[in-house]
């Protein structure tokens, strides 16, 4: 025990922490300005400066530990008159901005000065001068008012990761800049901007446009950019959002956030929203009222169904909207339409990788908190960069690396370059070869490592694949190999990160199975990588052709009919049509009628050209979204619904964690949820909510896994998996597990192709962040993205365009050059309006798992000879 | 980006530290050396040779006063005006300097033959007032034996 | 008193290895090797040593702290970033001694069982660079360095690491981060360096004179090196005088000597016999002392009593022409464009103090000037993170404690002038 006595307040610690802390905890308040309780001390700015007995000077208390017996005194006359100076001397050359500058009213300095002084200063003499910068699309820099407390260097060089920027020169001329000394050119996290005391660092978008004391509101909510769920307060004047700010205390994100949530918001209020129901007539979507779209619908609807029964109708539900929007989507497909053919962007890769883990691991093997991959003693990420699919979890990869627990990336993962212990770049999608080859080097080092259990007798089964034999066919030397093996039989507990890339192949079976392999021959824990928000909610609410709520089988009678007691109305008992069988069917003609609610399938889905020809063919096709997106334009009907902004609900972000949205501000459209049950309603279906807390008290009642839950439940922040219900519990029976065959794949790979891959940008998100204006002036277009080396081949240097062919279709796009790149690739990404890879890809189911296959796609490229007199885009 | 010589003297340099990060500040004077100031894309090359983000390159570079970050003439005037040499008549040498060469603390002259940086003692006080010129020390000077010194230097 | 540290400085080949040996170097390297290295931190702790960089810490006590821990490997760093304006001993060490700075860390070496030295060297000494790689090289060859010295299965490597211009790199925790490869400011202490210093790793700094003169205590023995200089401060000192003196240069003289009988005796007077004015006895940053306070021995335990210090032995002396409002001004001119800027006091308040010093050296000061010198000085002063804004503050502070009608006669011409 250690007992230390704070202006006359005795206090008892068990473990020593600094006075700060110590005072903080006695409800003491000491004022700081370098400190931030997300990094280390640093003691530069001398406000915390204190007594204590028996040292002869004032000490920092941000960095002084307490002793057993120690007395400090906080606001004793020379510990204020020493405040009061420290004031005075920062306000020599700080600006005095206050009635100029955006950060008043919510200025650390301001605060300070107003409460311990000077009134007036003694500083007659020049300030210095530095132009305010607004070089930088989202930052605006005035080192005018930098007090140098370093916390936004600190926080980018040691948190965020990004050394975007730095402290340059000395003395009082020293001042933070990013390396080009203008844009900064970095990941847009806003960190900086989080942790900026004062008006030195400022958001550009929201320039002279408010003043903090005019919000009105500040509502918590939680980030739908992606299956992280960062928790964040938006902050509102009149029905608005001014700005958003991470949440510091609660949540995943501890007060990180990433571009998008940071920054990308404001597609809520962009002016092509859609604002009223269209009804195709003579060709052309027309504005409707909503009963006369409610009435259009309900009775296309069910023409389709008597034509045809429910095995004609088919939905997809939406990973952006709430767990309740979704929970009322597959009741109405299911007790209203009578089909079971529900599927969702999580059918691309979330879904089938989920599943296939869990009919080996049992239910809940991927629910693993992220701030875990700080804590394990190793890190093995495949299938994608996190740090641009989910930033925030790929902070913690970050956090992992430096305090030297070892990271092995296998595939390209550009954001790790400087935070993995091997990187591993097999030529194109040949990873299946580096996991057996793992496996392989993994069970021969430690055989002992297998367990008795039937999923370890089929990991017994699997074929060697020497380092020899793997660098052949993957092309990673054999060193390499080996020294990985060797690092991962260190691991004890490591975290695995599973990207949609690996589950999209034809191995992709095989890659979740060998993956698996290492799973449990090392103890991993699984992290499965969600691109969108609601994944995991989609497949708990049971979003899936074969699945109820609750992730309870539908062929398994005793759950089937509890659902139908409650509903009261008969359910399909064979599982339905999966997303790209739900588009084949469509373009056979088995598919009649798909009902697509928060979901671009048009453009979402690989194979534009086959898709549209899909939709095409259908009688009807209605679209519930919040833009008039590609698929909209081919719908019949199209209802607005409403954005996460717009509606109280819940998300399961991708460790199972449920989270409570709030309604930030109003929209024009009407909830998902209550459109689809005012369709039901027409249709004789008994669907009566009041809001979306009646829709969760359904929930509860009816999902096993989701049991008398409430939004007071999630509020806590600590609403994991099984939340308060019961897990699916079942014999493992490792059906549809197979032991590949991986010798088979064992040939050397050919060097005169050059592949087509998907790339996943930091500041997109699928089709929706192209609305965001401030996400459009950090990266506002599409770019085919490849080595020096191969450019080379074709004559391309930065910037020229190029022709990109497969069978499926084509795009011409301007190139952007990399060393370090994946030799023979070309990557694009899918989020830019007619100029998405998906459109050269082919759509290719795998029959195992019902993914898309993306690998293997050949291109030709060309290289478009620019005629020096037309104008450059 | 860097040259061969730079490149060579670099490995060598790395070879004498077990941490890279070390190296940075010898690898920073192998470019002031051989080019008389360090660019922002040799800040960027020597960064990816020690894989040291390079705005965190840029922020040791700029807090070294004997690192230039602009070009620099053929040759580097490093002249003391610290107390010693202050007491001893250096500031009469910077008039000269200005009056003879037209060169201003912290600039080149126009023919770009001497840039001027002032110093803050260069460790021969009791010789007072001393330059360096380049890597050769003068001490005792005066305002003609400045020149005549100077005037060896093209 | 014979020299030691400056023995064979008038052979024009004093810096080759040949004529360092000739003069009877490397013996006490031999000597040392026999010993235990324990024993040989006694020695040194005996003998009295303290840091010859300024702060005059019992140089047997700092290793001792590092020989006590088990964390592996042990770094010895040698602070040869001699920046304290004044200061000029270092350097004639290393360009005409060098081999006895090397034996010195060699013995140094074995003492603390590290196994890799550095030479810390300001940027500003190219010369003193190349002669010390040479020399390295040189005793590399004879077995003096390497993986193992003398065949006695001693392994100790020495490298030379430039420094680029910083002053603050000469303060031992900025000097490590600069040998890291960082921006070179102080770090919060503890821990301390002899606990978690080069890269995390015990790390002792000691200056280069404190260096050179372990050989020196090992050939002598510690009892009779204990005899030498005062018994306050035993050993011999390295004096650097410039300024206004009939003959400048390094003396090699016994710790507590006059600093009276320096000036006069062995540097000769003022140049020119003009009258003394004033004397900043140890390095600028030291408390000037006018010319009527001469009589004090310099040594680090008593010259405080007489209301200054010996820092690094650097000794200015001023005549009677001497502007030292302009000296003043000068002073924390160089203060602030070496402030490192890490801390709030330093690198604003020393900024302040130099444009109000400017102002009235220049003709163009105001009534309240110095009040207000000495209002700024205070806040700044024990607030800081380091020393350094410390050191400015006290500079002001006791210039004006001595020559307060100096810069009162500035600000009255001013005033009067009606500026």
């Amino acid at each position: 025990m250690i007992t230390v006595t704070i202006n006359d307040k005795k206090i008892k610690l068990g473990e020593p922490v600094t006075i700060l802390n110590a005072a903080k905890m006695a409800g003491i308040k000491i004022p700081t300005l370098c400190h931030h309780d997300l990094l280390e001390p640093f003691g530069g700015c001398r406000l915390c400066l204190v007594e204590v007995e028996k040292v002869p000077r004032l000490q920092t208390s941000c960095t002084m530990y307490i002793t057993d017996g120690m007395v400090v005194h906080t606001e004793t006359e020379q510990v204020i008159e020493a405040r009061k100076s420290m004031l005075e001397f920062l306000l020599i050359n700080h600006a005095l901005d206050c009635p100029y500058c955006d950060k008043a009213g919510e200025c650390d300095l301001q605060d300070l000065v107003m409460k311990y002084g000077p009134s007036s200063g003694r500083f007659t003499e020049g300030k210095r001068k530095h132009p305010e910068s607004y070089d930088d699309p989202i930052i605006v820099r005035n080192m005018e008012r930098c007090i140098s407390c370093t916390r936004c260097v600190r926080m980018c060089d040691k948190v965020q990761g990004a050394s975007a920027i730095s402290m340059v020169n000395r003395t009082s001329k020293t001042f933070v800049e990013p390396f080009s000394g203008g844009r900064y050119n970095c990941e847009y996290c806003g960190n900086c901007l989080t942790v900026c005391p004062v008006g030195a660092i400022m958001s550009r978008l929201h320039k002279h446009t408010y003043r903090p004391w005019y919000i009105e509101k500040n509502i918590e909510t939680v980030c739908t950019f992606c299956g992280v769920g960062c928790s964040m307060t938006a902050q509102v004047r009149g029905d608005s959002i001014v700005r958003v700010v991470p949440e510091i205390v609660k949540g995943v994100n501890k007060g990180l956030l990433c571009n998008r949530g940071r920054f990308g918001y404001d597609y809520v209020s962009s002016s092509s929203r859609l604002e009223a129901p269209l009804i195709r007539k003579n060709g052309k979507l027309e504005e409707a009222t909503w009963s006369e779209a409610f009435a259009y619908v309900a009775e296309r609807m069910q023409e389709i169904r008597a034509k045809g029964g429910g095995s004609a109708i088919a939905g997809i539900a939406s990973a952006r909207c709430t767990n309740e929007d979704n929970y009322v989507f597959q009741k109405f497909m299911r007790v209203t339409m009578g089909s079971n053919s529900i599927d969702s962007a999580a059918g691309l890769a979330f879904a089938p990788g989920q599943k296939y883990l869990e009919s080996i691991f049992g239910q809940g093997v991927t629910v693993n908190p992220i701030s875990g991959i700080a804590k394990a003693d190793g890190v093995i990420v495949i299938g994608g960069d996190p740090t641009s699919v989910n930033p925030v979890l790929g902070l913690q990869i970050r956090a992992a690396w430096q305090k030297k627990v070892p990271v092995i990336t296998i595939g390209y993962t550009p954001g790790l370059k400087n935070f993995s212990t091997h990187k591993l770049l097999p030529a194109p999608f040949t990873e299946t070869i580096v996991l057996a080859a793992l496996v392989s080097e993994l069970l021969r080092k430690k055989p002992s490592a297998i367990e008795k259990s039937p999923f370890g007798e089929l990991v017994r089964t699997i074929q060697p694949v020497s380092p020899e034999e793997a660098q052949i066919a993957c092309g990673i030397p054999v060193w390499e190999l080996a020294g990985c093996a060797d690092t991962l039989a260190g691991m004890t507990n490591p975290a695995v990160v599973i990207g949609r890339d690996i589950i999209q192949r034809a191995e992709g079976p095989a890659n979740l199975m060998l993956l698996a392999a290492l799973v449990h021959l090392m103890n991993g824990r699984i992290y499965l990588s969600s691109e969108l928000p609601n994944e995991r909610g989609l497949v708990d609410m049971g979003c899936l052709p074969d699945s109820l709520p609750g992730g309870r089988p539908i062929t398994v009678e005793s759950f089937r009919k509890r659902y139908e007691e409650f509903v009261g109305a008969e359910i399909p008992s064979s599982p339905g049509l999966s997303l790209m069988e739900i588009i084949e069917g469509a373009r056979a003609g088995k598919v009649k009628a798909i009902y697509v609610m928060g979901e671009n399938i048009a453009f979402n889905i690989p194979g534009h050209a086959y898709v549209k020809e899909a939709l095409e063919a259908l009688d009807l096709l209605v679209v519930q979204d919040v833009f008039l997106t590609e698929t909209a334009r081919q719908a019949h009907v199209v209802l607005p619904g409403l954005s996460w902004a717009e509606k109280e609900g819940s998300y399961t972000n991708l460790e199972g964690r449920m989270q409570h949205l709030n309604k930030v501000v109003g929209g024009k459209g009407l909830e998902d949820w209550k459109i689809l049950s005012e369709i039901s309603r027409l249709l004789g279906a008994d669907m009566h909510y009041a809001d979306a807390k009646a829709v969760l008290a359904e929930v509860a009642k009816v999902s096993p896994l989701h049991k008398g839950i409430t939004y007071e439940d999630m509020d806590g922040g600590q609403c994991m998996w099984p939340y308060k219900g019961e897990p699916l519990r079942h014999d493992i029976t490792l059906s549809g597990i197979g032991v590949p065959n991986i010798r088979s794949l064992l040939k050397r790979p050919e060097k005169d192709k050059t592949y087509i891959g998907v790339e996943k940008p930091l500041f997109h998100s699928a089709s929706m962040s192209r609305n965001s204006l401030a996400l459009n002036s950090i990266s506002a277009k599409p770019f085919a993205k490849m080595s020096r080396e191969l450019a080379a081949r074709f004559s391309l240097a930065d910037g020229d365009y190029v022709t990109i062919e497969t069978s499926a279709g084509s795009l011409d796009l301007p190139v952007m050059l990399f060393a370090d790149f994946p030799e023979n690739m070309v990557l694009v990404s899918n989020n830019f309006e007619g100029a998405g890879v998906y459109k050269v890809l082919a759509h290719k189911m795998n029959e195992t798992i019902k993914a898309p296959e993306l690998d293997g796609i050949e291109i030709s490229l060309r290289k478009i000879e620019r005629i020096t007199a037309e104008v450059s885009a | 980006m860097l040259s061969d010589g730079a490149l060579i003297k670099i490995q060598h340099i790395r070879s004498k530290y077990q941490d890279a990060r070390s190296c940075l500040l010898p690898s920073l004077h192998v470019v002031q050396e051989e080019n008389g100031w360090i660019s922002p894309a040799a800040m960027e090359a020597v960064g990816e040779l020690l894989s040291v983000p390079k705005a965190t390159v840029k922020g040791v570079s700029t807090f070294y006063s004997m690192f230039s970050h602009r070009p620099m003439g053929r040759h580097l005037i490093q002249l003391c005006t610290n107390v010693a040499c202050m007491v001893m008549g250096a500031d009469s040498l910077v008039d000269s300097l200005r009056k003879k060469y037209g060169l201003e603390p912290n600039g080149t002259t126009a023919d770009g033959r001497f840039s001027l940086v002032i110093m803050e003692c260069i460790g021969a006080c009791g010789t007072a007032p001393v330059m360096l010129v380049d890597t050769d020390l003068h001490d005792n000077i005066n305002e003609n034996t400045l020149l005549t010194t100077l005037g060896k230097y093209t | 008193m014979e020299t030691f540290l400056l023995r064979n400085i008038g052979n024009p080949n004093s810096a080759d290895i040949n004529e360092y040996i000739k003069a009877g170097g490397y013996k006490a390297l031999a000597k040392a090797l026999t010993l235990k290295p324990s024993d040989v931190i006694d020695e040194v702790k005996k003998s009295g040593l303290r840091g010859r960089g300024g702060a005059g810490f019992p140089t047997g006590i700092k290793w001792s702290f590092a020989a006590a821990g088990q964390n592996k490997p042990k770094y010895l760093v040698c602070n040869a970033d001699e920046g304290e304006p004044g200061t000029f001993k270092d350097k004639l060490v290393l360009e005409k001694n060098p081999h006895l700075l090397i034996e010195g860390m060699c013995i140094s070496g074995y003492a603390l069982q590290a196994e890799y030295g550095y030479v810390y060297l300001r940027g500003e000494y190219p010369q003193a660079k190349h002669i010390l790689e040479v020399a390295i090289k040189q005793a590399c060859d004879k077995g003096f360095l390497g993986d193992d010295i003398l065949h006695k299965g001693v392994r100790f490597q020495l490298a030379v690491h430039q420094g680029a211009g910083a002053y603050i790199c000469g303060e031992e925790t900025a000097l490590i981060d600069s040998l890291e490869g960082k921006r070179g400011q102080p770090r919060i202490k503890p821990p301390f360096p002899v606990n978690e210093g080069f890269m995390a790793k015990p790390t002792v700094v000691n200056n280069v004179e404190t260096l050179a003169n372990i050989p020196y205590i090992i050939e002598i023995g510690s009892n009779e090196y204990s005899q030498l200089g005062s018994s306050d401060c035993p050993g011999p000192k390295l004096f650097s005088v410039s300024g206004h003196i009939k003959k400048p240069g390094v003396y090699e003289l016994p710790m507590g000597t006059s600093l009276k009988e320096i000036i006069y005796t062995h540097c000769g007077g003022i140049a020119g016999d003009k009258n003394l004015k004033a004397v900043i006895p140890g390095g600028l940053t030291t408390p000037i002392l006018p010319a009527d306070k001469i009589d004090c021995p310099m040594d680090y335990v008593n010259m405080p009593k007489h209301g200054s210090m010996t820092g690094s032995g650097g000794v200015m002396v001023f005549d009677e022409s001497v502007d030292l409002v302009k000296v003043c001004g000068r002073a924390i001119k160089f203060l602030e464009r070496e402030s490192c800027g890490k801390c709030t006091p330093c690198r604003e308040g020393v900024g302040w103090l130099r444009s109000i010093l400017d102002r009235v050296a220049a003709g163009e000061g105001r009534e309240g000037d110095i009040d207000l010198l000495l209002e700024v000085s205070k806040n700044i002063m024990g607030k800081t993170f380091c020393a350094l804004g410390d050191s400015a503050a006290g500079v002001v502070q006791n210039f004006i404690k001595h020559f307060r009608p100096e810069f009162q006669d500035h600000i009255n011409e001013a005033v009067s002038v009606g500026s």
